[in-house]
């Protein structure tokens, strides 16, 4: 994480979009941030990931030849990943049930309906400094905790191994 | 002898909780809560989006032309290409009736590719006139453009709870 002040953070916008891309890299201007990276796509992105270490990356879903989700699963899980931590929002149209599912299930921090307001990007922003989540690592999943809350009248199944009597280790 | 299967009992799993692993420090984060929050930041941010909208809808109208051309080549992975950069745009553009028209599209399209069945072709045909009729009009915000939206996504539910039902069924 860099700086230890608001105008030294780092953002990273992927988008293939030009238009889309930079209008979300003025609405992080706009906030104050003076470092604004630019990816076309993930296979880009990983490179500015690696070289500017971001705080902050806003992603497209669809893109070639590397989408969001693949390039959430590269960040998450990647050995050399340079912060499996960082926050990550997809900023999709995709409105597919799978498809959003699928970008969950690859550890994105928060969804951003297209189209975009000012309103709903800063609220998602917020609630990532309000309120980071904890992360989980199992064997076939690391990324932020997707449930978000304690349900007192969930009726769904139980999955964790921790659910069924077993332990979890927190740090 | 039948050999019974043993399921391998599951790793735990383990949590980071926030303060285990790196963040912002405490007054990056106040400096970024209090311009998130602040009023002029976010009118700001709101004409910046507004400022945008004639840029979107040329980008849109460049779709609506590529959507086309790849309709008249029989190319159907670019028709939903190029439908799904038209809802992510249209919105943005002042052109919600378009996005939604789109969306329905969209949708249609990725439930018959994901069920293996081939697309209706009267039905794809009737959302790529909507959508360039609605994104060429000069008020596309019209009561007409939200009846033809609201009437094809009354027909994309309904052709997708047959989808459903034929994989379901």
């Amino acid at each position: 994480m860099s700086g230890a002040t608001f105008g030294y953070l780092k953002a990273l916008v992927i988008e293939d979009n030009v238009h889309m891309r930079t209008l979300l890299r003025s609405l992080l201007v706009a906030l104050g941030m003076k470092q604004v990276y630019e990816a076309a796509n993930g296979a880009d992105a990983l490179e500015i990931l690696r070289d500017k270490r971001p705080d902050l990356i806003l992603s497209d879903l669809s893109m070639k030849p590397m989408d969001g989700i693949a390039f959430t699963r590269e960040v998450r899980l990647m050995e050399d990943s340079p912060n499996p931590y960082v926050p990550i929002i997809m900023v999709t149209g995709h409105t597919e049930r799978h498809r959003v599912e699928a970008a969950r299930d690859a550890g994105v921090t928060e969804f951003l309906a297209k189209p975009i307001t000012a309103q709903n990007l800063f609220l998602r922003i917020a609630e990532i400094v309000e309120r980071p989540r904890p992360y989980v690592r199992c064997e076939n999943y690391f990324g932020p905790d997707r449930r978000r809350r304690a349900e007192e009248n969930y009726t769904g199944p139980l999955r964790r191994h921790e659910d069924n009597g077993g332990e979890t280790e927190s740090i | 002898m039948s050999v019974r299967k043993i399921k391998a009992p599951k790793k735990p799993s383990k949590t980071i909780l926030p303060s285990a692993y790196p963040q912002m420090t405490s007054a990056a984060a106040m400096g970024l809560l209090q311009a998130l929050r602040n009023p002029q930041v976010c009118a700001d941010a709101a004409r910046i989006i507004a400022d945008k909208a004639e840029d979107l809808r040329h980008a849109v109208l460049g779709h609506v032309s590529r959507m086309e051309q790849a309709a008249r080549d029989f190319d159907l992975p670019a028709v939903f290409e190029q439908a799904h950069e038209i809802r992510g745009l249209a919105g943005n553009a002042g052109l919600a009736a378009t996005g939604r028209i789109a969306n329905g599209l969209c949708k249609y399209l990725d439930a018959t590719q994901r069920a293996g069945v081939k697309p209706e072709r009267s039905l794809v045909v009737l959302h790529l006139e909507a959508i360039a009729r609605a994104a060429r009009a000069e008020d596309e915000a019209t009561r007409l453009g939200n009846t033809v939206a609201n009437e094809l996504a009354v027909l994309v539910d309904k052709k997708l709870a047959e989808i459903n039902d034929s994989a379901t069924g």
